[in-house]
């Protein structure tokens, strides 16, 4: 087998897949990136088991062949040269030459049909989405999904798909955040959790793409095709949680202020809150927003006024800071409302403005009771 | 430690059926009849009964209906706190010319620690009988006693001669008394646990000596342990001057019964408020809420719930309570709701005075 290819053009494709491979593997194979030549089209996959990735390049040659090449190895060397064509060729003693113009590199190779094959979905469903919607999806829930071992259900996003929208949530109990879109939907109504690692994957390569995703799906798996790659992953095992009955339906409390001033206030004040809750305080009465925090272990104390539109009854509320910050800046409204009902009921953030047509962001977070 | 404990001397002072007997000392034409404080309207309960109406069989905590009908020449009588407190406030101030350990149960109930006091009298049962004379003499009031090494011990001897009269249980005394006591008599021990001690073949204290403390424990949890050491003599709470107060609690008896929960739940919203007004008014806020339902046929059931926060606010207070109503159907038509706060926070200052902030999660 032999091929020729532009180094930079591999190496994008490598460093994209490179994010598949786990730092350390028990089966020695996944270290390797998977290469399958058919005449001009070389395939590259990477996998850890549950998540396999595959993107698809073209490349100079009239032979074909299968290896797994160690990725560790490629990418490091390929990072190193500028711009040029590189040839592969695979020698008789198990090893892999790569020819540049600055001399000859040795690597030994294991044979392809070793690599684990990515699952082949059985009767699935489909449903194609607009790649920067599902980009966007990702990025404004992923943060909130939990990292509890003990509620792996929660450490995913859950994908909630019917014919009148699509849904995505994110929750790790403390904060929550739903995600929907009434101008994509599916054919059919069908849920699933994905995990988080391949989202991430497909946030980054989705980023500013204008292509459609299709995503492919049964109970177990999941397919997402686009331009030239294929990833495949494994769902998330279990039930989702009822989210929809965490969310309080009575919110007579109504507060409206500017995100970004918010935000800035919020992240000031937290410096001056306790270390180990992170915990700030919210009052509101008539036009004023109090913002305050106290460190008691380091008498560290700090409080900010804004203005602010307010219906409801006087109260104050606490909230952990670095979950407020996370939510505000998650959102990219000019305005943002908060609507409580309760101090120890969970509040909802929505963006007034700066939404397109058929979207919708609610966010949940749940607050410190306060003790004093 | 054991040892310092067994030289305490503890007397429990009670008052012999106080409220009747405030009445009838203020009210002359009252005396030698039968008589009971509250009770007298339709629904009312009987809060105190005089010596010649215990006669007929009339208890407090019964009803003004049932009274009538075992005593039907009974006089009611409207409580009047104020005048009993008043009183109560003298008989203390007798209680500390003798001790400042004075911890009261009630308006009409003290344990006093007479180990060290202040008249040098060695002599525990001596200052009782003094106690009783001076609130006979200075007051017109009958009390009665019991003296001891513990807080325990005291309380049930105050009750062998009542009324008017007094016991001593010497320390060496304490183990024979405790084991020929009947289980029923032992205080902390209701009804319901003294069935549960019957099934298993406990009838006295020596019986509850019998068997171990892994055996209690597992048929009564964490009280198994409690009744162990009990029996054995080995408890030993010291008298309080200050009680803390352990619970805030609001309640209401209905004029007719109530059979649904939206009645229900309005007649909560007004003890949730009246709640919120005692807590704000004693600064206190708890974690574990106690919705008290009474039935028509008297049975009291109740249902709790502690939260991991404190709590003060009406509408917590009666989202909680809801959540409780509604946790089971209620089974009968209902007398008396009630809603009672306890694990405050003045017991968790002990530690370190810093505030508990608790970050909530959604209830999945």
């Amino acid at each position: 087998m032999k091929f020729i290819v532009s180094s930079s053009q591999l190496l994008k494709q490598l460093q994209v897949l490179g994010g598949v491979i786990n730092s350390s593997n028990t089966l020695p194979i996944l270290d390797n990136f998977l290469f399958e030549l058919n005449q001009n089209e070389l395939k590259i996959s990477a996998s850890d088991l549950e998540t396999t990735m595959s993107t698809s390049i073209e490349v100079e040659s009239d032979s074909e062949g299968s290896v797994a090449i160690s990725a560790r190895l490629l990418l490091d060397t390929l990072k190193t040269f500028p711009n040029q064509p590189l040839t592969f060729k695979t020698e008789e003693n198990n090893t892999v030459e790569i020819s540049s113009s600055h001399g000859k590199y040795d690597m030994a190779y294991f044979d392809g049909n070793e690599f684990p094959k990515a699952v082949s979905i059985a009767t699935p469903s489909k449903t194609v989405i607009p790649g920067e919607i599902l980009a966007t999806a990702i990025s404004k829930t992923i943060f909130a999904a939990g990292n509890d071992d003990l509620r792996p259900v929660m450490s995913g996003v859950f994908f909630q798909f019917s014919t009148d929208s699509l849904t995505f949530v994110a929750t790790d109990a403390h904060k929550l955040v739903k995600y929907s879109r009434t101008d994509v939907v599916a054919n059919d109504t069908a849920e699933f959790i994905m995990p988080k690692k391949p989202l991430n994957l497909l946030k980054g390569i989705l980023g500013g793409n204008e292509s459609d995703v299709t995503i492919e799906y049964n109970d177990a798996n999941a397919k997402f095709t686009f331009d030239n790659v294929v990833l495949v992953c494994r769902l998330i095992d279990g039930k989702y949680p009822n989210y929809e009955a965490v969310i309080p339906k009575e919110n007579p409390n109504k507060l409206t202020v500017e995100r970004g001033i918010f935000l800035n206030s919020v992240k000031r004040v937290s410096i001056f809150s306790s270390k180990t809750t992170h915990q700030i305080r919210l009052k509101m009465a008539g036009t004023e927003l109090n913002i305050s925090a106290e460190d008691i272990d380091y008498s560290n104390k700090a409080e900010e006024r804004l203005v602010c539109e307010y219906q409801g009854d006087d109260m104050q509320i606490g909230f952990n800071s670095r979950f407020l910050t996370e939510m505000l800046s998650n959102l990219n409204s000019n305005e943002v409302l908060i609507e409580m009902s309760m101090p120890n009921r969970a509040g909802i953030l929505t963006p007034i403005d700066g939404v397109e047509e058929g979207e919708f962001i609610t966010m949940l977070v749940m607050p410190v009771m306060l003790n004093s | 430690m054991t040892e310092e404990y067994t030289y305490r001397k503890i007397i429990h002072v009670d008052m012999d059926a106080f409220y009747a007997s405030v009445e009838q000392l203020d009210n002359p034409e009252l005396r030698g009849k039968p008589l009971a404080v509250g009770g007298a309207s339709e629904r009312g309960v009987v809060s105190a009964a005089s010596y010649e109406a215990r006669k007929y069989g009339v208890r407090s905590a019964m009803s003004g209906v049932l009274a009538r009908k075992k005593c039907p020449h009974l006089i009611f009588v409207k409580p009047r706190f104020e005048r009993y407190k008043e009183i109560s406030q003298k008989i203390r101030a007798i209680f500390f010319d003798y001790t400042d350990l004075v911890e009261p149960l009630s308006l009409d109930e003290a344990y006093l620690d007479v180990t060290e006091n202040k008249k040098g009298n060695p002599s525990a049962s001596l200052i009782a009988k003094e106690i009783r004379k001076r609130i006979a003499d200075e007051l017109h009031l009958n009390a009665s006693a019991g003296i001891s090494n513990s807080k325990f011990v005291a309380k049930i001897a105050s009750d062998i001669n009542k009324p008017n009269g007094q016991k001593t249980i010497p320390p060496e005394e304490v183990i024979d008394f405790l084991e020929a006591l009947p289980i029923e008599k032992f205080f902390g021990i209701g009804r319901v646990t003294a069935a549960k001690m019957f099934n298993l073949g406990i009838f006295t204290g020596k019986d509850l000596k019998a068997k171990d403390e892994a055996f209690l424990t597992a048929h009564f949890k964490s009280s198994g342990a409690h009744y162990f050491n009990l029996v054995r003599g080995n408890y030993h709470s010291k008298v309080k001057p200050n009680r803390e107060r352990k619970s805030v609690a609001a309640e209401h008896t209905f004029k007719t019964n109530l059979t649904s929960e939206i009645f229900m739940l309005e007649k909560l919203e007004q003890i949730s408020e009246e709640l919120e007004r005692r807590l704000s008014k004693s600064k206190v806020s708890g974690k574990t809420i106690t919705l008290k339902i009474k039935y028509s046929d008297f049975t009291t059931q109740t249902r709790s719930k502690t939260l991991p926060f404190f709590i003060k606010e009406k509408a917590v207070l009666l989202e909680t309570v809801k959540e409780l109503l509604f946790q089971e159907k209620v089974q009968n038509s209902v007398r008396l709701l009630g809603i009672s706060v306890t694990n405050l926070n003045i017991h968790s200052k002990k530690k370190p005075e810093k505030p508990i902030d608790v970050q909530l999660k959604f209830e999945f």
